[in-house]
């Protein structure tokens, strides 16, 4: 009767394990998918953390799993000791071994924090791209500020490229801005600027996303994060070029105010310092600059 | 002259939409059926004398397990309505609008945390720590009358929205600034959430030092500290949490209320406001708590498995140090919740690993349970499933824990399903776990008869599976991308099936709930038949365990001597007799007052939320009139006369207490 229970508790978690590992495996997992040095990096870090993790949690298991075998199940010739006590060096042992684990991992994550910090710039030959990220209530407005253009809803970054983000928001509250496969989330807030460093591997198209709750249009404050050859990037600005959208400071003042937006706008041309001057408006609230 | 009488109220408060029309008829027909039930049965001076008027702790920890339990379906119900929203709101907007579904998911959290979980530990508390330390009663028996009332008026505030207003904060359960500022939340729905969190966290407060006084200066002679038991010794930690921590969050609550009621500028995003601040105070705060919600139920599990092993606790002083260092180390960790705000890597590097050195007591507290099971003489009982089933997910949530940490990681993670299925598996896997496996255990000690062991067996089951199957998909979810609190998503992204895994799994937690309900049903109908007259049905060890069950209102005909940490197992080892020499006991009498200060509490609540001035005025004034009359009541307590012990204790008719249990 006990042993049926097993085998189909048993079968029932390799099921289970196989079915993780099927959802895992499928490209929609999009952080164990990473196609970006950081999001790599990080989850190279998350992997050996959970190694890490599993050698002490492993043995737990096993040794919860045999004590309720034995003593809750089978209760066949076990020893009734009601003053057992491990003595001194048990508790030793159980104040010592997980304490080693979590010193190995206190320094890797000194190491990996310090390494992963999304205000470092990235190490390569080619010059990095600055873009600035604004998060308005419900959309993405993306400034180039080195080609004079911005678009709404849309990013494109050249491959193997630096990216550079300066980040802040308007009329909005507190966003976070999140590439999976790129690299991990940083706040964008009004009134400051936060950085991330992210470079994509290769051509694709990578989710992103809003992930701080912040009213209606929430949910849809997505775009497409579309990584290009650098060929096919000048073509794109060229392109943006031509648009007959332009981003004046009166345009800017009716795009910052609430409305969910999910359509893509390119503009052609951009207000000068539009960036600094989203920042300066909430540090001089008596004469707004904008 | 409209503003100091109706303040901000217009025709638009009434109900008006589906689901407040609902609520308010809901609410009414309850209402409708108490009173009448009260009126047929002629129980009205019963009920308000015998239990809404006590300060009798045992009868205050029921009262705080009743409400708690109304505020569970309340729970339970946003939950589902959450869980079917995302279940079918792939390229569409589903049935909800995302206004609506957002105070949903607030509304659930704040429930959860502040009525639930919380609740439902002050009444297990009421019943047991007492007991535990030989007390007749709390150090401040009228203010536990108080904190429980504050509680339930808070409790009420939160739901009156449906009555009045129909809108909720749509914030999140912690109110986050700047989105809780006018800017952005110009309705009153952030008002009702803080002035009920201000009402029961003031509960909450004057609870905790309720505990901790009692806790320190109640224990009967002879129990020093090191020889508390362990659940009292995690309520200890656990009210120091309180003590500490709830002050910040009734001054950040009052922060933002000062910005949305006067325009001030604490929190907003303009005029030097300073939205990072509210969120570093609101996680002082908000990390202590949720250490506040597992703390006990670790207690609660370490009476548990040594009782039903029959054996001492293993490593009991590594146990209370364990406890304290989690308590420590639950103060310096706030900023895990926001290390993607761009803090430097030495400030983030800092508190991911103080929140990893949790993970050592954690860990010492795990060995040592399942060490305590080696070599015992295990009774597997339900409340051991509970035990047994809390141990395999607390270790899941624990690596999880560990896992969220490490910042570079966290940020892949933060604010996505994988974090909600992280603090889940603690609330659910650990604080619900334990207290359903508390009231199963204490269960017979506080009304005299045991729960069904079958139907308990099989609530676990459904919980069990159902934890699984609703939370591991959360966490693959994470794995995915998706971010928490969304109403609505693109079926490209896959994610669909696994929210409908999920809702299956709250499907099967529903059943247990309702397993749960039929199990109350059922045993109380069957009363006579798990009728325990030992007073300790599982072999018990510590004090609570020592007096009959139910204990009379004094607990204690006589305090039992203590000369270990399991003072009563010794008391059967060397078979000791109890004395019949019963002396005067001092008793604290009923009182109203706590009632009243809570209903002018919550009337001035209620006018602060919805600016009415003279109402605000009545409310303070009530309060304040209420405490003067307090103070000139000098009859507070009265003598209980030996005699009259002696015939109570006879009445119990069990011949001589410990005879019994000692065979």
């Amino acid at each position: 009767m006990n042993k049926k229970y097993l085998i189909t508790g048993l079968l029932v978690v390799i099921i289970g394990i196989i079915g993780i590992a099927i959802v895992l495996a499928n490209e929609n997992a999009l952080v164990v998918h990473p196609k970006g040095i950081i999001a790599k990096s990080i989850l190279e870090l998350i992997a050996t953390n959970i190694l890490l993790m599993l050698i002490i949690i492993v043995p737990t298991y096993i040794f919860l799993f045999s004590v309720v075998w034995k003593y809750c199940i089978k209760k066949e010739g076990i020893k009734y000791d009601p003053n057992h006590s491990y003595g001194k060096t048990g508790e030793l042992l159980m104040w010592g071994l997980p304490s080693i684990i979590v010193v190995v991992m206190a320094i890797i994550t000194w190491n990996f924090t310090h390494k992963l910090n999304p205000y470092k710039p990235l190490e390569s030959n080619i010059k990095p791209l600055i873009v600035q990220v604004v998060a308005l209530n419900w959309k993405w407005l993306f400034i180039y500020p080195e080609q004079g253009i911005a678009t709404l809803n849309d990013l494109h970054i050249p491959e193997q490229t630096p990216i550079h983000f300066k980040l802040t928001a308007d009329n909005s509250p507190m966003n976070s801005f999140w590439i999976p496969q790129l690299s991990g989330q940083i706040y964008s807030m009004t009134g400051m600027t936060t950085q991330l460093h992210l470079m994509a591997d290769g051509p694709g198209e990578y989710t992103g996303r809003a992930v701080e709750i912040n009213g209606e249009g929430y949910a849809g404050m997505t775009f497409p994060a579309k990584s290009i050859s650098h060929k096919d990037f000048d073509e794109w600005i060229n392109q943006v070029k031509k648009s007959p959208h332009h981003l004046t400071e009166n345009d800017y003042k009716e795009l910052a105010k609430p409305f969910i937006n999910r359509s893509v706008i390119y503009f052609s041309e951009v207000e000068q310092d539009l960036f600094q001057k989203i920042i300066q408006k909430y540090m001089y609230p008596t004469t707004p600059v904008l | 002259m409209k503003t100091f009488f109706l303040g901000k109220l217009t025709s638009d408060a009434i109900p008006h939409v589906w689901y407040t029309i609902g609520g308010t008829i809901f609410i009414i027909i309850m209402a409708i059926a108490i009173v009448a039930y009260l009126t047929i049965t002629k129980r009205w001076s019963w009920i308000w004398n015998e239990w809404l008027t006590s300060t009798d702790p045992k009868k205050i920890g029921t009262m705080y397990m009743i409400f708690s339990s109304v505020m569970f379906f309340r729970g339970m119900l946003d939950a589902g309505m959450v869980w079917l929203q995302q279940s079918i709101a792939a390229d569409s907007q589903g049935y909800l609008t995302a206004d609506h579904f957002q105070q949903i998911f607030t509304s659930h959290g704040d429930i959860m945390v502040f009525f639930v979980t919380m609740g439902f530990f002050f009444g297990l508390m009421n019943w047991i720590v007492p007991l535990q330390i030989g007390a007749r009663d709390l150090a401040f028996p009228f203010l536990n009358s108080l904190g429980l009332w504050l509680t339930v008026s808070g409790g009420i505030l939160i739901n009156f929205f449906f009555i009045i207003g129909g809108d909720f904060a749509n914030t999140g359960w912690l109110a986050i600034a700047p989105f809780s500022e006018l800017e952005f939340n110009p309705s009153v729905g952030v008002d009702y959430l803080i002035w009920s969190l201000q009402l029961s966290g003031l509960g909450s407060l004057l609870a905790g030092i309720n505990f901790l006084v009692t806790i320190i200066k109640k224990r009967a002679p002879g129990m020093t500290l090191m020889r508390m038991p362990l659940f009292t010794w995690n309520s200890l930690c656990a009210m120091v949490l309180i003590i500490s921590a709830f002050p910040v969050l009734t001054a950040t609550t009052l922060l933002l209320w000062l910005d949305r009621t006067f325009g001030m500028h604490f929190f907003t995003t303009d005029y030097a406001g300073n939205q990072m601040m509210y969120w570093n105070l609101i996680w002082m705060w908000g990390h202590p708590e949720v250490y506040i919600l597992v703390i006990p139920a670790f207690g609660m599990f370490s009476e548990i498995v040594s009782t039903f092993s029959q054996k001492s606790t293993s490593g009991y002083i590594s146990m209370v140090w364990a406890a304290i260092a989690i308590t420590t180390l639950s103060y310096l960790v706030w900023l895990h919740h926001f290390f993607v705000m761009g803090a430097g890597p030495t400030v983030n590097s800092f508190f991911g690993i103080v929140t990893m050195l949790i993970a050592i007591p954690a860990g010492v507290q795990v060995f040592n349970w399942v060490l305590t099971m080696y070599r015992g003489k295990i009774h597997l009982a339900s409340p051991m499933y509970w035990f047994i089933g809390f141990l395999i997910i607390f270790m899941i949530g624990g690596m999880a824990g560990v896992f969220m940490a490490s910042p570079p990681a966290d940020f892949q993670v933060h604010n996505s399903l994988f974090l909600v299925a992280h603090f889940h598996t603690m609330i659910v896997g650990v604080a619900l776990f334990g207290i359903f496996a508390g009231i199963t255990f204490w269960f017979p000690k506080i009304f005299g008869f045991k729960l069904s062991e079958r139907l308990d067996k099989r609530a676990f089951w459904f919980w069990f599976v159902g934890f699984f199957v609703a939370f591991t998909p959360l966490y693959l979810l994470g794995f995915m991308g998706a971010p928490r609190r969304i109403d609505h998503y693109d079926s490209s992204t896959g994610w669909q099936p696994l929210y409908i895994t999920s809702m299956i799994g709250y499907l099967l937690i529903l059943s247990g709930i309702a397993t749960q309900v039929y199990l109350i049903i059922d045993s109380i109908r069957n009363r006579k038949l798990y009728r325990d007259t030992t007073g300790d049905p599982w072999n018990g060890r510590t004090l609570e365990w020592a007096t009959h069950s139910p204990p009379p209102f004094y607990n204690f005909a006589i305090v039992p001597p203590i000369t270990c940490h399991e003072p009563f197992w010794d008391i059967k080892e060397r078979k000791l007799q109890p004395e019949k020499h019963y002396k005067d006991i001092e008793c604290f009498k009923n009182t109203g007052m706590g009632i009243y200060i809570s209903i002018f509490a919550f009337i001035a609540g209620f006018a602060i939320v919805w600016h009415v001035i003279w109402l605000i005025i009545v409310g303070l004034i009530g309060i304040i009139a209420c405490i003067i009359a307090l103070s000139f009541d000098d009859e507070m307590e009265y003598i209980l006369p030996a005699e009259e012990i002696a015939k109570i204790e006879k009445s119990y008719g069990q011949g001589e207490l410990w005879k019994k249990q000692v065979m």
